[in-house]
């Protein structure tokens, strides 16, 4: 990309940004001239001077006469000037500070909302990691900018603006030589910067590395104490945390030219204004008051230079942030609402699969990539109350199928139908509370057991929760729990076994009065006598219910009414166990393999 | 401060050096810049004569000074770069000496995320206040010099400026301190945010199963709205002191000008001496604006710093390997073993695995297998009773596989040494076949930032690294409940071929490998319940016939259905 594209990149991603979060452009020019006028207050000590020098000092034959009323008065206006100047910044800083959190807020509740309706296909392991970075860090860095970078900008913009009027209004020679002078600092200032970016990307890198190893360290010290491998290790993270103390040193010393030079450059800028206004003297209306004035400006002209240069940088890593930020409200939404959805008719759910078609869409790059279809024109009828039975190898679009009819993902092609009505033509509330997934995985929430379960219906009281509990014959499970209800589950449910996971899920799933259940079996084992309660509720919740199982065991197809064997995504056969046992089909061949297995030896 | 200085002694003193250099000097420039004022400039604009000789020295004074400045700062923040980071290098390695020479039940004691802390932000925090230290020494510095250069000049107006220097301090700690407050409380809700996200994004499957969006997006936004509240606290102070740190020195210039004007007219002060208060007090507000940060790191510094010695001078625990008794025979008895010292794992087992034979150890959930094939392999510490065994190279797979971010060879050879052939080897009889079809082979990247793996793959990897260094005998903690029944064969198969003579002590489940099992151990309830061959316990255990055909009822399909289900 070339320069001015990538100009006009940042200005276009800048000018998303201001969409997505509308906040920001309220009362911003109130805010910049405020600024303005705040940074008045920093020239006022060296107007007062320059006024002291020139109207209340007067040498007359060696001796300095001085007009101290003249000079008191100065002072107070320069006082009351100080007072309200001061209010001014303050008021400004108060203000870009509110008005960026307030944005930033907003946009982080959009992005909490759009990540939420964003299709599953999108929130894979690999991204999900992103995802969250986006919510936080890469807000953060904005954050970070606005706080730091953007309060820079505004301050030091408005503060080089007035100084460089008031230069000008003094003496426009002088000004100029001031400028003149100035200019290469910027240069030098951004070559510096430009080192000390990749000298602290190598600091990045090596404290990422070292706090790598030490992670390793001590989430893998009982395999570590195992192997007998803990000192190796430990050398190796000693050897990171000594790169890592190399990268400091080389950023310490870049960063050390920083200051100096602007240091320097300002000594040079200073003795210039003294060279040329001696040399000029009284000439050209300058007065020594304005000469010792200007010392003064020149200083704080250069000041905010150096801090100029790095919000140069911190403005490259907000917009980089913005810019992936963005990224992720560009994604589209999941299955889209309809504005008018029609209600699906009470009572039991028959449950049409129509010709249904899906292909996953094409991953970013590789677009010209021919795609396979995961589903291909499967058609079937489930009747309501029904226990249904997916089966097939991994890859057999046995999931897929699952997500469809749970409209997690439309199909590219096809229907499915609750009593007739089009799943697209479903609300999600209507369709969440006729239709319920158990998805493979029982995630729990870090929270106790009744959290959990009140996640599928808010509102239900403690009572209520253990009297469903008690109905799924579980009443003896809750009791053996340390706290019964309000056990705590701990992150991802792992203070609970594998087995006890999947039992929560079920009966949070079961909370939910709901016609159609979809269930995809969980792979785990469990021990037998977990197994035996998963059973249970299982069966209970059959009842009136039409169940559709996503079967990894051959045992549970055994037990449904209807088999669906899917082989390449393509409904291959359609019957009870029986019957396809009979049929000597894919069916047959499976269960075959499986019987081999786990009583072959016996 | 003075231990931290200690470890890096010398890089500090140079810091402090160069901070001097630049104080003094950074003085030194205003006496020069009155005396420019006095002699050069106001000569030339009350009497219009041009001193060319003193304005030439005058200004080749003051950049030469400008330069002599420049490089004592460059000098200070190297040092101080480099004494920060030394030290930083010391502390951890300290720590993490301590942290590897500690047991497992001393790691078990531990959460895993505050060890992790110890190590990273504590050491961080800890040597945090040597960078600040040298440049705020400067400042101190270049005030008392100031403060000395005033009071000569002018004695009145002098003690009256520096009295502004405590004030300008004061504010800026006070500013510091309360402003921490909610940065810090905005950085912990930041945390929680994020925690929350992730937990939220991670569930995403229950929160569309359940149409719990809207829900799930107010829960994370209230919690955005904390960090927001904090964040608007501290800018709201923030947006105070700031204004007042601008104030304050300003105010006093105007102040030094009012009452410099009447020392002048009295004689006791020149312009230049005036202009030169001015222009010091100047200088003087930007490091003075910094001090207040440098002193806010000491609390927190010498917190970190508390901490991380707290961990480091934990005695070390010994070693439970050690507890092992050496004998001709393998012998378990009386054992009794304990996690938190009230509720016993293990009560009184007792069985005489056979050498160079399998030994299978079945139960249900929470009867102790894990922690009685832990406690064999000398991974954990016995209570009572004893065990004796005959072996030197013992090797424990663990239930949950851990791998390294590296390459697959540096997982098996997990820092031991252990060439690349014993590696490839290894790899073969744990049938990792797979890995020779990575794209990279053996020296593919695997692990967090590599290619992923499925939970049979690394649990074969992780049973290479313990094959890699030909143990005596094997423990394996439900290992190849991970693979699929053909596979978990195989490999038994190969581990029994390849390297005749190994003891295995295995926890399992499947009715295939009990039944070849020599020996089978039936735990409930940390009791041995019943010992025999897999036959025998069939008729004599109820609970083992229970279990076994739970199982058998429960088992996946085949391989191919209990691999990875998403498509």
């Amino acid at each position: 990309m070339s320069d001015a594209q990538e100009k006009s990149g940042t200005i276009a991603t800048i000018g998303a940004g201001v969409q997505a979060a509308p906040t920001l452009r309220e009362g911003l020019g109130a805010t910049l001239a405020l600024a303005l006028f705040g940074a008045a207050g920093r020239v006022v000590v060296p107007i007062l001077l320059q006024q002291a020098i020139d109207n209340g000092f007067t040498v007359v034959g060696g001796r300095t006469i001085v007009d101290v009323e003249t000079v008191t008065w100065l002072c107070v206006y320069g006082a009351l000037a100080l007072v309200v100047t001061s209010l001014a910044q303050r008021t400004a800083v108060l203000r870009l500070g509110r008005a960026s959190e307030e944005a930033l807020y907003g946009l982080r509740v959009r992005l909490f909302q759009h990540v939420h309706r964003i299709s599953v296909e999108d929130h894979n392991d690999e991204k999900r990691g992103a995802l969250v970075a986006r919510v936080t860090s890469d807000v953060e860095t904005l954050s970070q900018f606005f706080s730091w970078g953007g309060l820079a900008f505004l301050l030091n913009g408005a503060l080089m603006l007035i100084v460089s009027g008031v230069m000008l209004a003094y003496d426009w020679l002088l000004a100029l030589v001031v400028i003149v002078v100035s200019a290469p600092l910027f240069v030098v200032l951004r070559r510096v910067q430009k080192y000390l970016v990749a000298a602290y990307d190598r600091v990045r890198e090596t404290n990422g590395s070292m706090l790598g190893t030490t992670s390793e360290i001590i989430n893998g010290a009982e395999t570590l104490i195992a192997y007998d491998s803990g000192k190796t290790f430990a050398e190796r993270a000693t050897s990171a945390a000594r790169d890592r103390a190399e990268a400091q040193t080389r950023a310490s010393l870049i960063g050390a030219f920083l200051f100096p030079s602007g240091e320097v450059f300002g000594t040079i800028a200073v003795s210039s204004v003294i060279a040329i206004g001696v040399w000029r003297g009284t000439g050209a209306d300058l007065t020594a008051g304005a000469l010792v004035g200007f010392v003064f400006l020149t200083y704080r002209f250069l000041e905010p230079i150096a801090e100029m240069t790095e919000v140069l940088d911190q403005t490259q890593t907000a917009v980089a942030g913005l810019r992936r930020v963005l990224g992720i409200l560009a994604i589209p939404v999941g299955p889209p609402v309809d504005p008018r959805p029609l209600p699906v008719p009470g009572g039991p759910i028959t449950v049409v699969i129509d010709d249904v078609s899906f292909s996953y869409r094409p991953r970013e790059g590789d677009s010209d990539a021919p795609l396979e279809p995961v589903l291909s024109h499967v058609s079937a009828t489930l009747r309501p109350g029904t226990k249904v039975a997916v089966v097939g190898e991994t890859g057999s679009g046995k999931t897929t199928l699952g997500r469809v009819i749970a409209r997690l993902v439309d199909p590219s092609h096809g229907s499915v139908r609750l009593n007739g009505v089009p799943l697209t033509k479903i609300s999600n509330e209507d369709l969440r509370n006729r239709l319920v997934v158990v998805p493979q995985e029982p995630f729990l929430f870090d929270d106790t057991i009744a959290a959990n379960l009140s996640f599928a219906v808010p509102d239900l009281s403690e009572a209520e929760l253990v009297r469903r509990i008690d109905e799924l014959d579980l009443g003896d499970w809750l009791n053996s729990l340390p706290d019964g209800l309000r056990t705590e589950v701990g992150q991802r449910g792992s203070n609970l076994s594998a087995g006890e996971r999947q039992l929560v899920a079920l009966v949070r799933a079961s909370l939910v009065d709901s016609s159609v259940l979809i269930l995809d079996e969980a792979t785990s084992s469990v021990d037998a006598l977990t197994e035996v309660r998963i059973g249970r509720i299982l069966e209970k919740m059959a009842n009136g219910r039409t169940t559709i199982a996503i079967a990894h065991r051959l045992s549970t197809a055994a037990r449904a009414d209807r088999i669906l064997v899917l082989d390449h995504g393509v409904l291959v056969e359609d019957g009870h166990h029986d019957d396809l046992i009979g049929r000597n089909g894919r069916y047959a061949s499976m269960y075959e393999a499986w019987l081999a297995s786990s009583n072959g030896q016996e | 401060m003075i231990t931290l200085v200690s470890y890096r002694p010398r890089a500090f003193v140079t810091a402090v050096a160069g901070a001097a250099v630049f104080a003094f000097f950074t003085v030194a420039a205003s006496w020069v810049l009155r005396w420019l004022i006095d002699e050069v400039v106001m000569v030339r604009f009350e009497e219009g004569r041009i001193d060319r000789a003193g304005l030439g020295a005058g200004i080749g004074v003051l950049i030469l000074f400008a330069l002599v400045r420049a490089g004592g700062v460059v000098v200070r923040r190297t040092w101080a770069g480099k004494a920060q980071w030394g030290v930083a290098e010391d502390l951890s390695r300290e720590v993490l000496d301590v942290v590897v020479a500690q047991p497992v039940s001393w790691h078990r004691r531990q959460s895993t995320g505050d060890l992790s802390t110890r190590v990273g932000v504590d050491v961080e925090a800890s040597v945090s206040v040597m960078a600040p230290m040298p440049f705020a020494s400067s400042v101190l510095l270049m005030m008392v010099i100031a403060t000395i250069g005033m009071v000569v000049v002018d004695p009145v107006l002098g003690v009256g400026a520096a009295t502004v220097f405590p004030v300008l301090i004061a504010l800026n700690v006070v500013y510091q301190r309360r402003v921490d407050r909610w940065y810090d409380l905005a950085q912990t809700e930041l945390g929680d945010l994020s925690a929350a996200a992730h937990e939220s994004f991670e569930g995403v499957a229950v929160v569309k199963a359940f149409g719990a969006e809207t829900r799930e997006s107010e829960r994370l936004a209230r919690i955005a709205s904390r960090v927001r509240g904090a964040r608007i606290r501290a800018i709201r102070l923030r947006s105070v002191f700031d204004t007042l740190l601008d104030v304050v020195p300003n105010a006093t210039n105007v102040l030094i000008v009012l009452v410099g004007s009447i020392r002048v007219r009295d004689g006791h002060l020149t312009l230049g001496d005036l202009t030169a208060f001015v222009y010091l007090f100047t200088l003087l507000v930007f490091p003075l604006r910094i001090i207040g940060y440098a002193l806010s790191e000491f609390p927190r510094s010498q917190a970190g710093y508390a901490r991380v010695r707290s961990l480091v001078e934990q005695p070390i625990e010994p070693d439970p390997r050690r507890g092992l008794r050496v004998s001709d025979r393998f012998e378990i008895e009386g054992l009794w073993v304990t996690h938190d010292g009230e509720r016993w794992a293990l009560q009184d087992v007792g069985f005489a695995p056979p050498i160079g034979g399998t030994t299978v150890i079945v139960g249900p959930t929470g009867s102790g297998k894990t922690t009685l094939v832990q406690t064999l392999a000398g991974h954990i510490g016995i209570d009572r009773g004893s065990i004796a065994d005959p072996f030197h190279r013992r090797a424990l797979v663990f239930q949950e596989p851990f791998l390294i971010s590296g390459t697959v060879l540096d997982n098996v050879t997990f820092g031991r040494n252990v060439s690349r052939a014993e590696a490839e080897w290894a790899l073969r009889i744990a049938e990792a076949g797979f890995v020779t079809e990575l794209p990279q082979g053996i020296d593919t990247v695997v692990g967090e930032r590599g290619v992923g793996l499925s939970g049979g793959q690394r649990q074969r990897i992780a049973l290479a690294r313990a094959l890699a260094i030909r143990p005596e005998v094997l423990y394996l903690d439900d290992v190849t409940s991970a693979l699929d029944p053909t596979t978990e064969s195989l490999v038994l198969s190969n581990v029994t071929e390849a390297c005749a003579g190994t003891t295995i002590v295995a926890v399992a489940s499947r009715p295939t490998l009990l039944s070849r099992a020599d020996l089978v151990v039936y735990l409930e309830g940390g009791r041995v319940s019943a010992v025999g061959r897999h036959l025998d316990l069939l008729g004599e255990s109820i609970g083992y016939r229970d279990l076994m055909e739970a199982y058998e009822f429960a088992d996946d399909t085949d391989s191919r259905a209990s691999g990875v289900f998403d498509e």
